[in-house]
């Protein structure tokens, strides 16, 4: 069975699960919600400042709902001592790492098409017709928040404090995503199109895959039992 | 065992000695002999402690990389106890930079702080071992901490190019509006005596580095040969 | 002048931390290896009963 296929069917496992409880979804769309209109009561806004400043606090949103979801990702494996049993199958355990950030990015992407729909309705934005592009900018930058959170998520499971353990060492590393997709979002709002920022999606894209592969390949040794 | 603690034990001393005679010719170049910037005055020579901390810490956090690589790959207690070694003083020598560049900061710029790229990277930095050595200590189980932290040292040093980039980009693209630019190099002109300076400064803190990372190592191996016989001592 | 004052805060500054963790390493090993004698004594003359 290949990696791929071995990946997804324990995605595929992970998403049924999800479907049936619906914990961890509802969870995080509301409080990506509640972020919203936490933001909205922060920063008292003018209406011309809110496109400047959307990018930032969507992704804020998106970052802090993202971690929520990593907290909980391998609880259900950990409740059920599955870990030995995983362990003794053939399974590559860089199918689990692929499965794992897979399902947190299927997480991820479920609330972000809900909340930046209501993102704009809230704000009264215009700018409807860009919405494909933010949608996928912010694809990317969520793909590199999954990779990056799996790992971190995996290596934090048995600390103690591990909710605030696991921003702490996630944050740093994420810095150049937060920069690159925020960049990228403003470039879009303001100019209607990536151009400029081009750039910055590169980095994104080449964050993505870097961390990606090393995340497979590293995620041998990441699971014990 | 006795036979291995000789050797290192000497090794240590003449580092320490050597470290010693380094540092204090570096201090009597960098504070007497080295005239002062021809704009920035005697705080300059701040910079020899700068920017040999900076390049320090960078060795270190490498030595991390390397330690955490070979220790998930051969499962040597020995790599752990390095990299382990290595990310205290790397965030020791971290510290230190930003204190420093502060502190030149303030007579240069006006300000105690400012987000340009360099002290920013160095917050990142600190941020990301400081971390690590959170990682550590949360971690009950030695094995498991130890696995933990080596795939954090590997990411996290992964990580470092990309965030250079992308805060320098941001630095550099999004220049705020007034007239401090911290980005330009403290530098123009430079005299010999003052690269002497750099140079002997910098050989002292990297015999310093190591004459610490040795005795460092060293307090990691006795514990961990300390656990061992505790184990043996209770398996009786 | 006051800029001497910078560079004698910084200067004290950066070798007096380093003093510090000197010391501390130097205690952190003092401790180990007195521990390390500890266990080595008692496990030789525990051994040295047991036969």
């Amino acid at each position: 069975m290949t990696l791929v296929r071995q990946a997804y069917l324990l995605l595929w496992k992970d998403v049924l699960l999800e479907l049936r409880r619906r914990d961890s979804l509802l969870t995080m769309f509301f409080f990506g919600t509640l972020l919203l209109f936490v933001f909205h009561f922060s920063f008292d806004l003018a209406p011309e400042k809110i496109a400047e400043m959307a990018p930032a606090l969507l992704w804020l949103a998106f970052l802090f709902t993202g971690t929520l979801g990593l907290a909980q990702l391998f609880q259900a494996e950990r409740d059920n001592h599955c870990f030995d049993a995983l362990l003794l199958s053939p399974l590559d355990r860089g199918a689990l790492f692929l499965a794992k950030s897979g399902f947190n990015l299927v997480l991820m992407v479920l609330v972000e098409a809900v909340v930046i729909p209501l993102f704009w309705i809230l704000f009264n934005l215009r700018s409807w017709n860009l919405l494909p592009q933010v949608f996928l900018v912010t694809l990317l930058g969520t793909i590199g928040f999954c990779v990056l959170g799996t790992l971190m998520s995996a290596i934090t499971l048995r600390a103690r404090a591990r909710e605030l353990l696991l921003p702490l060492v996630l944050f740093p590393l994420m810095i150049p995503v937060i920069l690159a997709t925020i960049r990228c979002m403003e470039e879009v709002l303001h100019a209607g199109h990536i151009g400029e920022a081009m750039p910055w999606l590169r980095l994104l894209l080449g964050f993505d895959v870097i961390f990606l592969t090393a995340g497979v390949l590293i995620f041998d040794w990441v699971i014990e039992s | 065992m006795a036979k291995e603690l000789r050797p290192v034990h000497e090794t240590k001393g003449i580092l320490g000695a050597l470290a010693l005679v380094a540092v204090a010719v570096g201090l009597y170049w960098s504070l007497v002999v080295a005239p002062p910037d021809a704009y920035q005055g005697e705080v300059q020579r701040i910079m020899y402690l700068h920017l040999p901390s900076i390049l320090i810490a960078y060795l270190s956090y490498f030595l991390v990389f390397v330690g955490s690589g070979l220790y998930l790959w051969k499962r040597e207690k020995r790599d752990d106890i390095l990299a382990h070694a290595a990310a205290e003083i790397g965030v020791l020598f971290t510290a230190l930079t930003i204190i420093e560049g502060s502190i030149w900061g303030r007579p240069t710029w006006g300000v105690w702080w400012t987000w340009d790229a360099r002290l920013t990277l160095t917050a990142i930095l600190l941020l990301i071992y400081v971390g690590y050595l959170m990682l550590r200590s949360l971690i009950e189980d030695e094995q498991r901490a130890a696995t933990a932290a080596a795939v954090l040292g590997i990411i996290g040093f992964l990580d470092i190019p990309l965030i250079h980039m992308s805060v320098y980009w941001w630095r550099t693209l999004h220049q705020p509006p007034s007239i401090l630019r911290p980005d330009k190099l403290p530098w123009e002109n430079v005299h010999p005596s003052m690269l002497t300076a750099l140079t002997i400064s910098f050989v002292g803190f990297l015999l310093l580095y190591f004459y610490l990372l040795s005795v460092r190592y060293r307090v990691g191996e006795m514990r961990q040969e300390i656990k061992a016989l505790r184990l043996e001592r209770g398996a009786r | 002048m006051r800029a001497w004052g910078f560079v004698a805060a910084a200067y004290g500054i950066v070798w007096g931390v380093i003093l510090l963790y000197l010391y501390s390493l130097k205690r952190r090993y003092d401790q180990a290896a007195a521990e390390l004698e500890r266990l080595r004594s008692t496990e030789a003359s525990a051994g040295h009963e047991e036969k």
